[in-house]
Parts: C-alpha cells; sequence; structure tokens
C-alpha cells in the first residue's frame, strides 16, 4: 500500500512536470495551474505514503537510502509550496517536480518494506536530527531550482530571443532575492541538523563526534553554505555568480550524499542507512 | 416578427484617413444624427460609433435594408464627400454578420493594432451617449451590453493584449523582467531623441523614481528635465554619474558614446547590481559587446523591434482563438434575438401555464380519490378555464403589438416575468 501511494505520488510528479514544461515551452495557457496542482496532488499522496510507513515501522521512515531519498523528497516539495504561498513564483515548480519526480521513482525502485529497525534508531533525538538536516537540504535543493531559473532567465535576457518564454518567468531580481532567502532558512536549519545529531550521538554510543566520512562531509557541507551566506551578505555577491556558487554547492551536496550511501565506507551513516 | 439589425459604415480598412477624418462627429453632433436616425419610419433604435479609425452606425429596424441609404445620407450628409465615392467605402451589415461585427469591434478585433484596448471604452462612452437620449432600446441595450462581455471574456480567455506592441512599452515590459519593481529605480536618459523621450515617460509611468537628462546643449537638457522632474547634465559630465543609473537609454546623435570598458568598471564598481541599457540611436550609443558583461543588459532599436514583432505573431494567433469565442456569443445573442417573436413567445407562454396547470391539477386530484370521472373532468374543466382567462388578455396584447415598436419590450418583459426560455 505504502509503495503504491509513493508509485502513485512519483507519476503524478511525473504529469506535474510535463504540465510545467508544457506551459513554459509552448506556452499553454491552460495548463499554468496545472503544474502547481498536480504538485500538490502528488505531495498529499506522498505525505500519505510516508505516514503509512511511520505507522508500520514505529519510527519515521528515514533510516534506509530509498526511505531517506523519498523524506528528502517530499520535504522539498513542502518547502516550495511555503515559498510558494509567500513569493508566487510558481514556475520555479518547473525544477522542482522533476526532481521530486526522480527522486521519489528512485525510492520506489529501491523500496525495501518492513525492515527492522534496531535500537539505537528509536532514539527521539533521530528524527529530529534527520528534520532539520533534510529540512536545510531540501531548502538548498529550492535554492537550486531558483538559481536553474535564474540562469535560463537570464540567457534570454540576454540573447534577445523568445520574449514570449522570458514572460512567463519571473524578474532576475526576484530570483535572487529567493535565492538569498533560501540560503538564510538552509543555513540554521543544516546547522541544528547538525548539532542535533551530535546529541543523538552523544547520548547512544556517550560520543558527540565519531570523525566517520558523513560527518566530515557535513562540516565541509556547512562551511561553504556559511561561505556562500557570508560572501552575500557583506560582499555583495548576488545575481548569476551567486546562482552558479547555489548550483555548484548543491551539486557537491548531492554528490556527497551519494559518495557516503553508495560507497562502502564504514559508519552509521554509510551501507544503507542514510542518514 | 424579426428585428433587423444592421451596421452601416466606414474603417481603417475600408476608407484612407482623408475620408475618415472629414466624417468623423464630435457628441453633440452624434446625438443629433442618431435623433434623426431614430425618426426615419423603420429605425427603432440606433448608435453611433465614431473614433478615428471607425465611424458606423448601427441600428434595429422593423424591415430589412429598407433604409440603408437613408441612413448613409443622414449619417454622411454634409461630408463634403460625395456618395459616389462615398459608396466605394462603406460596408453594411446585416443580421447575424452586424452582430458579429459589433462584436468583433469591442473584442478589438477589427482594431488597426489588433487587442488595443482604447476601443472597448469608447464604445461604452458612445452607448451610453445614445441610451441617454433615449435612441436605444430592448435589442440594442441587450446587443452592446453583450458585446462588452464578451470582450471581456476574450481578454481573460485569450492571450490577445497581453504583450507590448510598442518599442518603448516593449522596453519597460522587459526592464519588469530584470527588476523586480521599478520603483526607486534610476534612469539616465542621454540625448533629447523623440523616442527616449517617449521611452522614459513610459517609465515614469510604471514608478521610475530618479531621472538624469544628459544632452550636448545644457539648456535644452534643462527645459526636457524641468518638464520630467529630473536633473540635467551636461553630455560630457554623463560619465561620472552612470554608476547611479540602473536604466541607461541611448538617443543621442553621432555614434558611440559608451564603451564596453567602461561599463566593465561601472558593474564592478556597482558590484554586478544590473544596469539595462536601451539603445534607441541610430547609428548606436553604446558598444553591443556591453551585453555580454555580468549584469548589464542591452537591448538595441533592432532587438525591440524583434520583441514587437513576436507579440504582434502572437497577437494573431490569438486572435484566431478569439474568434472563435465571438463566434460562439453570436449564436448565443441570435437565440436570443428569434425569442423576440410573438408567435413562439405565445407558444411558450401556453406551454408554460398548460404545464403548471397539470402539475397542480394531478396533485390535487391524487389526494381527491373519492371523485368519480364526472367530477375529475369538471376540476380539469375549471383548471383550463382560469388558465385561458388570464393568459387572455397578455395574448390579445401581444397579438396586437405585433409589429409595432412596442413588441421588444413587451415580448422581453415577458420573458422575464414567467421566466420563459430559460428553462428548456
Amino acid at each position: 500500500m505504502e509503495l503504491r501511494l509513493l508509485e502513485l505520488s512519483s507519476l503524478l510528479y511525473f504529469l506535474s512536470a510535463l504540465a510545467f514544461c508544457a506551459h513554459v515551452l509552448w506556452s499553454a495557457k491552460r495548463l499554468e495551474r496545472g503544474g502547481p496542482l498536480l504538485l500538490g496532488l502528488g505531495f498529499g499522496v506522498h505525505g500519505m505514503a510516508i505516514a503509512l510507513r511511520t505507522f508500520s515501522v514505529g519510527v519515521l521512515p528515514v533510516t534506509g537510502f530509498a526511505e531517506g531519498m523519498s523524506f528528502f523528497a517530499w520535504l522539498m516539495v513542502g518547502a516550495y509550496a511555503v515559498a510558494q504561498q509567500r513569493y508566487r513564483l510558481a514556475v520555479i515548480g518547473a525544477v522542482v517536480s522533476p526532481l521530486a519526480f526522480v527522486l521519489t521513482l528512485g525510492a520506489s525502485l529501491m523500496y525495501v518494506s518492513g525492515h527492522s529497525i534496531s535500537a539505537e534508531f528509536k532514539s527521539p533525538w533521530l528524527p529530529i536530527h534527520v528534520t532539520l538536516a533534510f529540512l536545510g537540504n531540501a531548502v538548498f535543493a529550492l535554492a537550486f531550482a531558483v538559481s536553474v531559473i535564474y540562469l535560463l532567465q537570464e540567457s534570454l535576457l540576454k540573447s534577445h530571443r523568445r520574449a514570449w518564454m522570458l514572460q512567463k518567468l519571473p524578474a532576475l531580481e526576484q530570483l535572487d532575492r529567493l535565492n538569498y532567502v533560501c540560503l538564510f532558512w538552509g543555513f540554521p536549519l543544516l546547522s541544528l541538523g547538525i548539532l542535533t545529531g551530535g546529541i543523538w550521538a552523544a547520548n547512544t554510543w556517550g560520543r558527540f563526534w565519531s570523525g566517520e566520512p558523513r560527518e566530515i562531509l557535513s562540516i565541509v557541507l556547512w562551511l561553504m553554505y556559511a561561505g556562500l551566506l557570508q560572501f552575500r551578505l557583506s560582499a555583495g555577491l548576488s545575481g548569476r555568480r551567486a546562482a552558479l556558487l547555489t548550483i555548484l554547492g548543491f551539486g557537491v551536496l548531492v554528490v556527497s550524499y551519494l559518495a557516503v550511501n553508495i560507497l562502502p565506507l564504514s559508519g552509521r551513516h554509510g551501507g544503507g542507512a542514510a542518514l | 416578427m424579426v428585428r433587423h439589425l444592421t451596421v452601416s459604415g466606414l474603417n481603417h480598412k475600408s476608407a484612407p484617413i482623408e475620408v475618415r477624418e472629414k466624417l468623423s462627429v464630435g457628441s453633440d453632433e452624434s446625438v443629433k444624427l442618431l435623433h434623426e436616425a431614430v425618426n426615419l419610419p423603420t429605425v427603432e433604435e440606433a448608435v453611433l460609433l465614431s473614433t478615428c479609425n471607425r465611424v458606423e452606425i448601427v441600428t434595429c429596424c422593423d424591415s430589412p435594408g429598407s433604409d440603408d441609404r437613408l441612413l448613409e445620407l443622414s449619417l454622411f450628409r454634409g461630408s463634403g464627400i460625395d456618395s459616389e465615392q462615398l459608396h466605394r467605402h462603406v460596408y453594411t451589415f446585416n443580421g447575424r454578420d452586424a452582430v458579429r461585427h459589433v462584436f468583433r469591434v469591442a473584442s478589438s478585433l477589427d482594431s488597426m493594432v489588433v487587442g488595443e484596448p482604447q476601443i472597448l471604452g469608447q464604445m461604452k462612452d458612445q452607448f451610453s451617449l445614445s441610451s441617454e437620449h433615449a435612441t436605444t432600446g430592448t435589442v440594442l441595450n441587450r446587443l452592446f451590453h453583450k458585446s462588452f462581455s464578451v470582450a471581456k471574456r476574450v481578454r481573460n480567455e485569450t492571450r490577445i493584449a497581453s504583450r507590448s506592441v510598442s518599442v518603448a512599452s516593449a522596453a519597460v515590459d522587459l526592464a519588469g523582467k530584470i527588476f523586480e519593481t521599478l520603483e526607486g529605480r534610476t534612469v539616465l536618459l542621454a540625448g533629447l531623441g523623440e523616442i527616449g523621450e517617449v521611452a522614459v515617460r513610459h517609465l515614469l509611468a510604471a514608478g521610475v523614481d530618479r531621472i538624469m537628462v544628459a544632452n550636448r546643449t545644457l539648456e535644452t537638457a534643462v527645459d526636457l528635465a524641468r518638464e520630467l522632474g529630473g536633473t540635467p547634465l551636461p553630455l560630457d559630465r554623463m560619465d561620472n554619474y552612470l554608476p547611479l543609473a540602473d536604466l541607461v537609454i541611448g538617443a543621442a546623435g553621432g555614434g558611440q558614446l559608451l564603451g564596453a570598458d567602461r561599463v566593465r568598471a561601472i558593474m564592478k564598481e556597482r558590484q554586478y547590481r544590473a544596469v539595462f541599457f536601451i539603445d534607441l540611436a541610430v547609428p548606436r550609443n553604446f558598444d553591443p559587446a556591453i551585453n555580454d558583461i555580468d549584469g548589464a543588459y542591452l537591448y538595441d532599436v533592432d532587438d525591440l523591434e524583434a520583441v514587437v514583432e513576436d507579440n504582434l505573431d502572437e497577437r494573431q494567433r490569438e486572435a484566431v482563438r478569439a474568434e472563435a469565442i465571438v463566434e460562439e456569443e453570436v449564436d448565443n445573442f441570435w437565440r436570443w434575438l428569434e425569442t423576440l417573436n410573438v408567435v413562439p413567445t405565445i407558444v411558450d407562454l401556453r406551454e408554460r401555464a398548460e404545464s403548471i396547470r397539470q402539475y397542480e391539477v394531478s396533485r390535487t386530484l391524487q389526494r381527491l380519490e373519492t371523485l368519480d370521472v364526472d367530477e375529475r373532468e369538471r376540476v380539469e374543466q375549471m383548471s383550463r378555464a382560469i388558465v385561458n382567462k388570464i393568459l387572455h388578455r397578455p395574448t390579445a396584447v401581444l397579438k396586437e403589438a405585433r409589429g409595432t415598436h412596442e413588441e421588444p419590450q413587451l415580448v422581453s418583459a415577458l420573458r422575464k416575468l414567467f421566466a420563459l426560455g430559460e428553462d428548456r
């Protein structure tokens, strides 16, 4: 049942991606609302899948690689929905929906039903740690989506062609501002995620820090985003450069996440447990 | 009997400006013409449309076409154009074609620039002039109100008017895709070319705050700056003020004013905050290489013309969808117009009364189970008699009104009072 719902949400994300593309590329006016609507529907179904899984396993389903991807995708779409309420930049969904589709498709292909949970994962700190860290990353994913649209709009403005397409994308300044807002929220979430992870580790194993690869990468990512935020705030980093760095940063985030989970590295975060 | 709708007139396609300008009428004259028109024996209602692109009279008559010539004469008499020449330019639409024409004009499908928004306002004004002077009635009131709602539908459901079709407004649109808002922005206008001034006025209307006007002769810059509420500068000092400007418009004669190297330095100074360079001068004022610099967006006249061309193409495509909407609404209107006939109205009224009678009688008879066949028949007869007595006078009045000016009012009032033709 959970798998069926996950697959259904994946399909809805796919249809939403199609609707967004049709709207941006072929000026299909009727599809203007279709993209956000399908994305919202997918979000609801996806949320039910996660809720059912939580109910059957007994903890927030984030301990497997597939489950982690699915939960991350759900948070990303949620972050998009919140940003959309505030900033009305629906078209960002054109990047968010294909991302959500790929993640949920991967999650449903690698789905493992009902695996046993060891005692250390039943700590109340686990859902807090994972939710905060993932939420931070989800907001960075949103910043990535915003930056992709920024670069697209910028190249349209520079190319002097396809004026009709340009009309459907937001103003550069608006996109730049949303990029900054994402960074502004994502960074403290990531910081809290790392901190709560440390507290959990200290509670369970008696050590705040064990020096395993995922922890080191977390610190690297944290430093990277700290640097990005610092440059924006003090050195006036904005526009195209900020967008490029945001995309690069998200690339590093994805690569490190995959590396830790796929390469045979030791530690609680590696080898199937996607934390 | 069917009302005959007619539109006679000429527009920018059928007549050159020399003819149109002689015919265009002011509102006083227009009222006089309207009264003359409705005093003609067959004309019952009339509305006059006079804009710089068209002069048309829309009429509702009680017999077809007989007053065409009279109409044209009253409308075009005294214009100094001989009727021979006039007849080459005048078109006449009847019936459904007339309805379609009015809907197309209101929806701006018959305009010189398809999708331009002014025509609807002009039509509303001239329609209210006619209705204030009581030259309109049931049919034209409905026709014009319907045409306004058709225009609204066309605007909402198609993108016919969503794009700029002038160089200056295209530039403002593009500025809106760089800057979130134009409020609080500074624009620098270099040179006093007319097109530059037009662009600045558009930007002002869109919210731009500060204006600097640079010109070779400072005195003329002072004049324009005062008029626009800006600061005048001599052109050779412009360079110092460039880093302050978010939008720079080139409209000066004499070729290149600004090279890429200087802009590179400016962008660095501005920490790459965007600048929109709009080069409206020929030969061009700004080095084309400026467009390659991070944060600088350069459009010259050709680029803007291309945007306008694109937008016009889109309007043409959207116009096809708009025509379909118009066609649908013409059908609806025509169906309504046909119901304004006396005969179908009497039939509808009788049917409505008969169905109410049958329903109520059968309800009553169900409860009165003790009645025998004879008694039941008597109840039926009584109900028929009541219906006939009530309907006798309305039917007679309607029949008498056939062909008179009262007919459409009575028919539409009756249809409204008894909700005829609404739930079928």
